[in-house]
């Protein structure tokens, strides 16, 4: 742990660069640029919004932000995960070339989705405001559920892009991994649509505890529990030790096998 | 042993690999050996370097020859530390810099001014000292106003100028040189040698690996040759690339042609 939070402070320059690089190269091209960033989630919320604010009617009240305040920190989860999972393997080249800190790809692949997910809460204020619904004070609790959400997606990369090196199928599985997830977790429903009897099996789900500040903070106004906020901690920290520990056990090898 | 004033020792390294025929890539192959249960032998154990030993004084230009599949390139990439030895001991005592393929990290949609940046921090150099060295590397590789151009619309020889520009604005203590000096025009490639050359003047260490045995007599103090994974001649230039040819069975030509891409 400590290895890693020091070669990250000493690799931050190149890990920025990085991140930045990857960014760049998805957007570029593109005549709106960087905007995409921006746009994107703007049009898939306003979607999902027109479908669930007017088409479709839930019991829930303002179901589209009720749906975006969790749906947002996923598609960053899931996001993160599809690139770091190949962040290793896609730099084979340099690996075989140069003594590269490999740690930096995967923490890499996952900052620079951070940096799209944080610009992805500037359309989500907006389409709050434009629906008249309260933008509570609770949204300064975000920081906190940010720290877990991103401990776990690291660590979950840590993980993936390690076995990845050995078994390129595990890309594969990690799209269908995360579909499952999807489902499994209570990012389109509430927890409180599923019969008692189950939720034992939910609660073994770390995502719940990981997205669960995000709704409570963005659209029930409330703020967790100290217990609630200590748990995605601990799923984000736990997730970190056991997927570094993986990667650093094995890193020295990955120029064999890539 | 004492401190020693080499920049690189080897003593007896040795460099194994794991030759792994079907090596089980996927999931579904892993299973199906697990299955199988009899672990049959479907590797064997190749050696790139049978326990090489030398030792490479501070400021010595070093070269390494020897045919393809010798060992040449493990051993460099050994010394950058891409590779760890399996056994042995290796020493290196200053930073070393690799112009080992160049432009490993250049990615094709980023402009030559951003691949500059994530070049030299790659190779171990702070944001702050790219920025410095920036004017140099680009007044170096002669690139002009295309250095705000995607990479992926330059010219082969232009792709090589930046790549050696950057790798040389390091500045090491040693630097690794791998069959590089075949590129770009002949103009350029004199410049390379300039530079490689004020780096020797400037009491750098240098090791070079070439096919190229009148390269290897102008620029080396001693040579080592390499054949299938073991040290057949430490010597003078001279000799060793006698011993070179000799194992080659033929005189070598003028070197390998440079190859010109326009």
């Amino acid at each position: 742990m400590f290895e890693l939070v020091r070669d990250t402070y000493r690799y931050r320059e190149l890990i920025w660069a990085l991140a930045v690089k990857e960014l760049r190269v998805r957007y570029k091209r593109s005549v709106l640029g960087f905007l995409w960033a921006l746009l994107n989630p703007l049009l898939m919320m306003i979607i999902l919004t027109l479908v669930f604010g007017s088409l479709m009617r839930f019991s829930i009240d303002h179901y589209a932000i009720f749906l975006l305040s969790m749906l947002l920190p996923w598609t960053f989860f899931s996001q993160a995960l599809s690139y770091s999972v190949e962040s290793v393997v896609g730099n084979a080249q340099l690996l075989k070339k140069v003594r590269v800190p490999q740690l930096v790809f995967p923490i890499a692949a996952v900052v620079a989705n951070i940096i799209n997910f944080l610009l992805s809460l500037i359309p989500l204020a907006l389409i709050i405001v434009a629906l008249r619904f309260p933008l509570h004070w609770t949204w300064v609790y975000l920081p906190i559920p940010m720290a877990g959400l991103f401990l776990f997606t690291l660590g979950t990369a840590f993980f993936f892009a390690a076995i990845n090196v050995f078994f390129r199928d595990v890309s594969h599985i990690v799209q269908i991994l995360l579909s499952a997830w999807f489902y499994g977790s209570p990012i389109i429903y509430s927890l409180d649509f599923i019969p008692k009897k189950y939720h034992l099996l939910f609660r073994l789900n770390p995502m719940l505890y990981v997205l669960n500040g995000f709704r409570l903070s963005i659209y029930y106004g409330i703020l967790p529990t100290a217990q609630s906020s200590a748990m995605s901690l601990a799923c984000g920290v736990a997730a970190v030790a056991i997927g570094f520990a993986l990667f650093r056990r094995y890193q020295d090898v990955f120029v064999y096998y890539v | 042993m004492g401190m020693s004033s080499a920049a690189v020792r080897f003593e007896d390294v040795v460099q194994r690999f794991r030759v792994i025929r079907e090596r089980p890539d996927t999931l579904r192959e892993a299973f199906a050996h697990f299955h199988r249960r009899k672990p049959r032998n479907t590797y064997h154990d190749f050696l790139a370097l049978k326990g090489i030993s030398f030792q490479v004084p501070h400021g010595m230009t070093l070269g390494i020859i020897g045919r393809n599949g010798s060992g040449k390139s493990t051993l460099l990439k050994i010394i950058a530390g891409v590779y760890r030895a399996s056994s042995g001991r290796v020493e290196v005592n200053g930073s070393t810099a690799p112009l080992i393929e160049l432009g490993a990290g250049f990615h094709h949609e980023l402009t030559g001014r951003e691949n500059i940046l994530i070049n030299g921090l790659l190779l171990g150099l702070s944001k702050r000292e790219v920025q410095r060295l920036e004017p140099s590397i680009i007044e170096f590789a002669e690139i002009g106003e295309f250095i705000d151009a995607p990479v992926k619309q330059y010219s082969s020889g232009m792709y090589m100028r930046l790549a050696f520009s950057v790798a040389t604005a390091v500045d090491p203590d040693i630097l690794l040189v791998d069959e590089i000096l075949a590129v770009g025009d002949a103009a350029f490639r004199v410049k390379c040698f300039d530079r490689i050359a004020a780096f020797r003047e400037g009491g750098k260490t240098i090791i070079l690996v070439s096919h190229d045995t009148d390269q290897i007599r102008k620029f080396c103090d001693r040579v080592l040759v390499l054949n299938n994974g073991e040290l057949v001649a430490d010597d003078s230039p001279d000799n060793a690339v006698e011993h070179y040819e000799k194992l080659i069975g033929q005189p070598q030509g003028p070197g390998i042609p440079a190859i010109q891409h326009i």
